[in-house]
């Protein structure tokens, strides 16, 4: 009895999902009204661990967030562009330097395309790279500690948007402007813009052993706007790709002026024919002053160096190195399939996506059969080079990830889609609804020559309903397609912080075993580091004091503290003693402003304080070490400026 | 007689594992230890599995007031076992020799072997006699001073073999590679015997 | 018969889109049965939401004089684009201009195997951008063409004052010439302001 009853209910349930599917079409062959199976697709047990990484960049936040795939689960929010109050990032004195540039000290940045580094065009899970798009900054993040190494500011551009995509041997990463501007920067009328203004193209040198960035040279190219790119690969290593808007060269009201044009480029740059011609000496050296901030895991220290000059090449110089692709429609996202074979340029106001075919662009090339120029590039044959285009049936085409199966899968954003289409036969294969308004995808591995083409992220830029309402402000959506089978099929769907742009992601092996679990206290370098609680001691020089402590479960070394004044600058130099796998300490004094700091066994950080009250004030440690948290505390006797009270510390007395 | 001498030089030079592999392990696992300490008995002293992991059960146990971890020179039996251990080995290799070369009656392996058993206790009762101490002998101070429900103090040692629960933790005492060597070269020289004087009867 | 822009405001710009949801042949693949989706089987359009200013699909459906356009919008099932983030700017056809199809187009076009034709049809009164009337004088002064989400121009043309003629340029298509159509049957189709003037 009980079994006909389970058997009708499924019946009925069937026939509902039937009803359901038949609203938009007559098809419902695919098992997904199944949703305990997809569950299932998604569901990391308790203690069990995900298939991959997934670095989803934080956009205005400045951050990178990393979160495991299928589960969705928000694992770390690495800082990189901005002050990061939670571990002390750009608030200890030892990451200060990170966040400088020509401009000064500036505290956030607007974080857009992290990009993993490869080799050989497969991910290597070395670093990962990211762009600040505002400031324009490329920022290094190692991935055994998983913390913003390095951060090198690219002069000459503004809005760095086209920016930090690395070539298949990470021999460079590129960064290229948004925004032309006057070359060197100078007071003139903005309506002179046209063939005036320049348009940037960065390419940085990756130096293989420790990651050290420093640019080689800057492409002056025409006062275009540059939009996205992405390297060759395969037999089209060795060139660079990238979109353009805006070949009107307006000033204002850019979404009409910018429009009027019914092709822009995209710009194919052979980089290794422009690295010929500045290692044989060419380029002219220009003025130019950027930041160059390098953070040593030894010493725990970030030093900022402001650099002087920088290398520039005018396109003219290297004739046979610059090409245009003509592509319709403001092309926003610029991808190479993993062969290296195609350029997919997706006109963002068009209906339809451009396939340009590389062997197409380099017979063009050789027959040099060109439609004109525009200040002296020389501009391909639109048809001469078109491999083929995607009567997609969608609107707003944006970005484009592959999955190593000969697939190329495009999100729309106007009709809030990923669509997926073959490469070769340009026919539409699936389409799967977003919610709401995707931006970028990401499949990881899906912008190498080799994808892990399980799972596709689509980062949505609309969120609205998706979740319980958290008033205006809500963090954006993300969901999680499978797309293993022939069909895409949605499986989950999780907010994002920040805004996320783009992602990079990998398998889970790549990185798992070389994540740093501490750092070695007999490894440490820092000048105010101690490594035995017995060198804890306060020193002064003048109005500042040096403090050495020392931490360990679940105490300060010292902890009792005399002889300090009004007025002084007290500098808390904390060794974290702990040689054990996640037992970081925190610390943060009372009235103190700048925010807490975090240190990893092993680390040594400083916070600075400058007491402005007699009293006798306390600290404390701000993450929940042990059992004994509670008590890990201590006082700083703060004394009138004119007292001669000498400097005094202790722990239990001694 | 030969192939006896031969087992009872292999058995007895198997000893000298003991300088190469630890002997004994304990182990400690927590749910927040989900790679558990651990601590490797070798001959001449304490190591840890992961390089700081003494220094971490040592951080650990203060709450609870038990001393830290004896390092060589803390303890005589460090310095003495390896010296008894090496003279043990080499007796047991001369008499294999001679008994290689009949110079000897296989009486003597067994001789060897039955010292060989009372050093092995005499040095097991020893370790139980440190374990109970360090897991009895504890600060006055002690952050955390816990009673077994009788009241009586709560004792930390963790077992001599097998497997026991110490608060959170699970504690695991087994022998490794080389306390596991020593016990097969025991064996081996216990073969010895029988087969040297099997040997010795049908020759006769 | 008139052309109105829909607005819900004054004039009417509308920040969201029109397109085809569909192209030939993938109609079967425009959802699974997947209970996930059927949550929001409207996309962005089944957001309940009755505190913001109206969105281009609000404001159309609570316009009497665009109920056939609403049908058709329905039946070509692209209201989440209308109610996207856009930008776009809907030159919406009042129910006259359906009426002076000839006979039976309307009837046709609803049908179900002609969704994707629909759906270009109404794609190409969509341009992206926000234009607004002062904008689309603009746009006709600087003798500037709307781009259109079909990828067709539209010529914008000032007569006067108080007259906006407004063409599409490109008569090739079968679809734009039913449009061309829709807007030349009478020589007084303006841009209103005024979306209830019939």
């Amino acid at each position: 009895m009980k079994t006909k009853i389970s058997l009708i209910n499924t019946l009925f349930l069937s026939s509902l999902a039937m009803l359901m599917s038949c609203g938009q079409s007559g098809d419902s062959g695919s098992s997904g009204a199944l949703g305990s199976s997809i569950a299932e697709k998604v569901y990391v047990a308790p203690g069990e661990r995900d298939e991959q990484y997934a670095f989803l960049s934080g956009g205005y936040s400045g951050n990178l967030t990393v979160y495991g795939l299928p589960s969705g689960r928000l694992f770390k929010e690495i800082p990189v562009f901005s002050q990061f109050p939670t571990s002390g990032y750009g608030y200890s004195e030892e990451t200060k330097p990170m966040l400088n540039t020509s401009f000064g000290f500036i505290p956030w940045d607007d974080l857009h395309h992290p990009d993993i580094s490869q080799t050989n065009g497969e991910l290597d899970g070395r670093w990962v790279f990211a762009n600040g798009n505002n400031t324009p900054r490329i920022a290094r993040i190692s991935l055994t500690t998983f913390e913003t190494e390095e951060i090198i500011e690219v002069p000459n551009s503004a809005g760095n948007h086209s920016s930090s995509f690395i070539t298949e041997n990470t021999e460079y990463v590129v960064a290229g402007t948004r925004f032309s501007v006057p070359v060197p920067q100078k007071d003139m009328p903005i309506k002179d813009y046209k063939s005036n203004f320049k348009g940037a193209l960065t390419f940085i040198a990756v130096d293989q052993q420790h990651g050290h960035m420093d640019i080689k040279f800057q492409l002056m190219m025409p006062g275009f706007n540059y939009d996205l790119s992405h390297p060759g690969r395969g037999k089209s290593h060795g060139w660079f790709f990238f979109s353009t808007y805006n070949t009107e060269e307006a000033n204002t009201l850019l979404e009409v002026n910018a429009s009027q044009n019914d092709k822009d480029f995209i710009a194919a740059v052979n980089w290794k024919k422009i690295e010929q011609y500045v290692n044989n000496g060419g380029g002219t050296k220009m003025a130019a002053k950027y930041a160059h901030n390098v953070y040593d895991e030894s010493t725990h220290t970030a030093t900022s160096t402001i650099k002087e000059e920088v290398l520039t090449v005018n396109p003219a110089d290297v004739p046979g190195a610059i090409y245009f692709l003509p592509t319709p429609k403001s092309p926003h996202g610029c991808d190479v399939d993993p062969n290296g074979d195609y350029i997919i340029g997706a006109g963002k106001l068009s209906a339809n996506i451009t396939v340009h075919s590389f062997d197409k662009m380099l017979a063009a090339i050789k027959g040099q059969k060109f439609d004109g120029d525009a200040y002296g590039i020389p501009i391909l044959n639109y048809d001469d080079v078109l491999a083929g285009s995607v009567q997609s049936g969608g609107l707003g085409p944006l970005h484009t990830e592959f999955d190593g199966r000969g697939n190329a899968y495009t999100t729309f954003f106007i009709s809030s889609e990923v669509v997926k289409w073959k490469l070769g036969t340009w026919e539409v294969v699936d389409r799967k609804p977003t919610y709401y308004s995707v931006g970028h995808l990401m499949i990881p591995g899906g912008n190498s020559r080799k994808p892990h083409g399980k799972y596709l992220v689509a980062m949505n830029k609309i969120t609205k309903d998706r979740y319980l309402p958290t008033g205006p402000e809500m963090e954006h959506s993300a969901q999680i397609y499978d797309i293993s089978g022939e069909k895409m099929e949605l499986l989950y769907d999780f907010p994002t912080h920040g805004e996320p742009h783009y992602a990079a992601g990998c398998n889970a092996e790549l990185l798992v075993n070389n994540s740093k679990k501490i750092y070695r206290l007999d490894e440490n370098k820092h000048p105010y580091g101690i490594t035995r609680p017995s060198e804890a001691r306060v020193e002064r020089k003048g109005k500042e004091v040096h403090i050495y402590m020392a931490t360990i479960r679940s105490h300060f070394t010292p902890d009792n503290i005399e002889g300090v004044k009004v007025g002084d600058k007290v500098y808390f130099h904390i060794t974290n003693h702990e040689q054990d796998f996640d037992v970081p300490h925190g610390f943060s004094m009372i009235g103190q402003g700048t925010s807490e700091i975090l240190i990893m066994p092993g680390q040594t950080k400083t916070s600075l304080w400058e007491p402005k009250r007699v009293g006798v004030w306390p600290f404390y440690c701000t993450d929940f070490c042990s059992a004994l948290h509670q008590e890990m505390q201590g006082y700083v006797r703060v004394s009138p400026a004119n007292s001669n009270i000498e400097l005094s510390w202790s722990l239990d007395d001694e | 007689m030969k192939n006896a001498g031969i087992l009872m030089i292999l058995g007895s030079a198997m000893l000298v594992g003991l300088f190469f592999f630890p002997m004994w392990n304990i182990r400690l696992g927590a749910p927040q230890y989900p790679e558990p300490l651990g601590i490797d008995i070798h001959v001449n002293g304490l190591r840890g599995e992961s390089e700081f992991d003494i220094q971490n059960i040592d951080g650990l146990n203060h709450y609870i007031g038990m001393k830290t971890l004896p390092k060589p020179e803390d303890m005589w039996e460090f310095s003495v076992f390896p010296k008894v251990v090496a003279a043990m080995a080499l007796i047991g290799i001369v008499i294999g020799i001679l008994g290689m070369f009949q110079k000897i009656s296989p009486i003597w392996f067994i001789v060897w072997f039955v010292l060989m058993s009372i050093l092995g206790a005499l040095g097991i009762y020893d370790f139980n006699l440190w374990l109970v101490s360090y897991g009895s002998d504890l600060d006055p101070n002690a952050i955390l001073k816990l009673v077994n429900p009788d009241g009586t103090p709560m004792q930390y040692n963790p077992p001599l073999i097998g497997h026991k629960k110490l608060l959170n933790f699970d504690a695991f005492s087994y022998p490794r590679t080389g306390g596991i060597l020593m016990g097969v070269g025991m064996l081996l020289t216990l073969v010895a015997y029988f087969l040297g004087r099997k040997s010795q009867v049908t020759t006769k | 018969m008139k052309v109105t822009i829909l607005n819900p405001l004054v004039l009417l710009v509308l920040p969201a889109l029109i397109w085809p949801c569909t192209s030939p042949g993938e109609a079967e693949t425009a959802s699974d049965s997947s209970a996930i989706t059927e949550s929001h089987p409207m996309g962005q359009a089944s957001v309940v939401d009755n505190v913001s200013d109206a969105n281009i699909l609000q404001v159309a459906v609570s316009s009497e004089p665009h109920s056939t356009l609403v049908a058709a919008v329905q039946a070509a099932q692209i209201e989440h684009i209308l109610v996207n983030a856009g930008p776009l700017t809907v030159f919406a056809p009042v129910n006259g201009a359906f009426d002076a199809l000839p006979e039976g187009t309307v009837e046709n076009l609803l049908k179900p195997e002609n969704k994707s034709d629909l759906a270009t049809i109404l794609t190409r009164h969509a341009a992206p951008g926000s234009y607004d009337l002062a904008a689309l004088q603009r746009e006709a002064k600087k003798g500037r063409k709307l781009y259109m989400a079909t990828g067709d121009y539209l010529e914008v043309t000032s007569d006067g004052d108080k007259v906006d003629r407004w063409r599409c340029n490109d008569s090739r298509h079968y679809t734009c010439l039913k449009w061309n159509y829709t807007c030349d049957r009478k020589s007084d189709s303006t841009l209103n302001n005024n979306q209830n003037e019939n």
